[in-house]
């Protein structure tokens, strides 16, 4: 018997096995796979807007300060992302909100997420591992991540994050910050939201959870590379570096 | 075994019926690697090398995106084939973009309107158990050089061809150069991938254009 001959009877026996109607290429999961993007869904009028309505993270009294003061230098004229002037790695979960589509590739034991925007992909274990003792965790920009199915709803679990990023909300994460996320699809599959619930006892006093809703790109849509020179004097000569003391 | 489990088992080691399983983690070793010498141009054998020397370690220093195709060696890679035969990608634990495959049968971007990148706009299909990727578009952004010779430069074509061997512990990549402005006849070399155990996890290997030792190791001659 040949090789494409098994195939063609292993095809009829599992789609008579799954049954009609059943879309799904492989597995009962929905297929997330695709290029997703944010759009103004709130009327905000602008791309930032769109992150205003978010709720306001219940912050630990020092962090609130630390926001004051980053504030404050900024509206005296002191850019404080140094990390724009030397090209760093956008840190998770900055590409999540950020402008620039993703892409969403899914095998049955992983599903990868890849950004446009300079930073790495995120990989999400679907494989049944567990985290790696925190011992032995290398801290990293996305954190390590796994992730299983509830019905519909893909469930990713994540800590390992080196920190520093910011959230929506006004919040941060750091090395303790652990994240529970839920991927699902909305009508049929034109959109995916996205919740997401940040726990961390150095930031936080309680939970912080929020939805951001992303819409599925057109067919054919393709992926762009986000590079970023910071030896070009356009780029290193966009911010100010603050004074060191 | 129950013959729903062993239907259902069938099925979900094949990404799209009938197609070879690429995914996984893969690496390569010492013995990976057979890499004839390039048969180069008067032009391109003329380059001064340390003008390329020089660009490649500024690449290195202020961490611009590495390309095609050194991103195909230059540490382990993850290639993700989405079950719905659409796309593949592979990631690797580099600060450079991965590389998109589409496999949705369409074709390459118009070049008067897409924007060269530094792996360029990749697109493939299945000819039995073999894929075949097809690759224009490239930018001279990052680490250009070729192996066995000769430089990626936006006239390049590039086809690879990937197989799996062994049962799945190999996959073989044949790598295919064109670029009349680079070789006098396509220069294809051949890598063999090792499939990295079940369990093995993505590393991100950052780079830091504000380190200053850093930058003074990449542009400053070694002392004795």
């Amino acid at each position: 018997m040949s090789a494409g001959y098994k195939t063609s009877i292993v095809c009829v026996l599992a789609f008579a096995w799954l049954g009609p109607g059943v879309s799904r290429t492989a597995g009962q999961t929905p297929d997330l796979s695709g290029f997703w993007e944010r759009k103004d869904d709130v009327g905000s009028g602008n791309f930032g807007g769109t992150l205003e309505r978010i709720p306001h993270a219940a912050l630990k009294p020092e962090v609130i300060e630390a926001n004051r003061q980053a504030a404050e230098r900024a509206a005296r004229g002191e850019v404080v992302s140094i990390a724009s002037k030397w090209c760093g790695t956008n840190l998770y979960p900055f590409f999540m909100q950020h402008s620039a589509a993703w892409d969403i590739v899914q095998t049955q034991d992983e599903v990868v997420q890849v950004p446009e925007v300079h930073t790495f992909a995120r990989h999400i274990y679907l494989d049944g591992r567990k985290h790696p003792d925190p011992e032995m965790l290398q801290p990293t920009v996305n954190g390590h991540a796994v992730g299983h199915w509830e019905g519909d709803t893909l469930v990713v679990d994540s800590v390992g994050f080196i920190g520093g990023g910011g959230t929506p909300g006004g919040g941060r994460t750091s090395p303790k910050s652990h994240l529970v996320e839920r991927f699902r699809l909305l009508d049929g599959g034109k959109r995916l939201s996205v919740t997401f619930t940040w726990d961390d006892p150095s930031i936080f006093l309680k939970p912080h959870t929020y939805e951001l809703i992303y819409y599925k790109s057109e067919p054919g849509t393709y992926a762009f590379e986000e590079y970023c020179h910071a030896d070009d004097p356009a780029q290193s000569g966009s911010v100010v570096e603050p004074k060191q003391k | 075994m129950n013959s729903r489990v062993w239907l259902a088992s069938a099925l979900l080691t094949l990404p799209v019926f009938g197609q070879p399983n690429v995914s996984g983690f893969w690496e390569l070793r010492f013995d990976s690697r057979n890499v004839p010498p390039a048969l180069l141009t008067s032009a391109a054998a003329g380059e001064d090398r340390e003008v390329q020397f020089k660009l490649d370690m500024k690449a290195l220093r202020w961490c611009h995106f590495l390309g095609v195709p050194y991103v195909m060696e230059g540490s382990a890679i993850d290639i993700l084939q989405n079950r719905n035969g659409k796309e593949i990608v592979i990631a690797s634990s580099l600060r450079s973009p991965a590389r998109h495959i589409y496999t949705d049968g369409r074709g390459h971007v118009n070049p008067d309107t897409f924007d060269p990148v530094s792996n360029g706009h990749s697109i493939g299909k299945w000819d039995g158990e073999t894929l075949l990727v097809d690759t224009v578009g490239f930018s001279t952004e990052g680490l250009t050089e070729i192996p066995g010779g000769g430089h990626r430069t936006p006239d390049s074509h590039l086809v690879e061809r990937y197989r799996l061997m062994e049962g799945g512990k190999r996959l073989s990549v044949v790598f295919t150069w064109e670029d009349t402005k680079q070789f006098t006849k396509p220069h294809t070399y051949e890598f063999r991938y090792y499939k990295s155990p079940k369990g093995t996890e993505a590393r991100e290997l950052d780079c830091s254009a504000s380190d200053e030792g850093r930058a003074k190791f990449l542009t400053e001659p070694p002392k004795n």
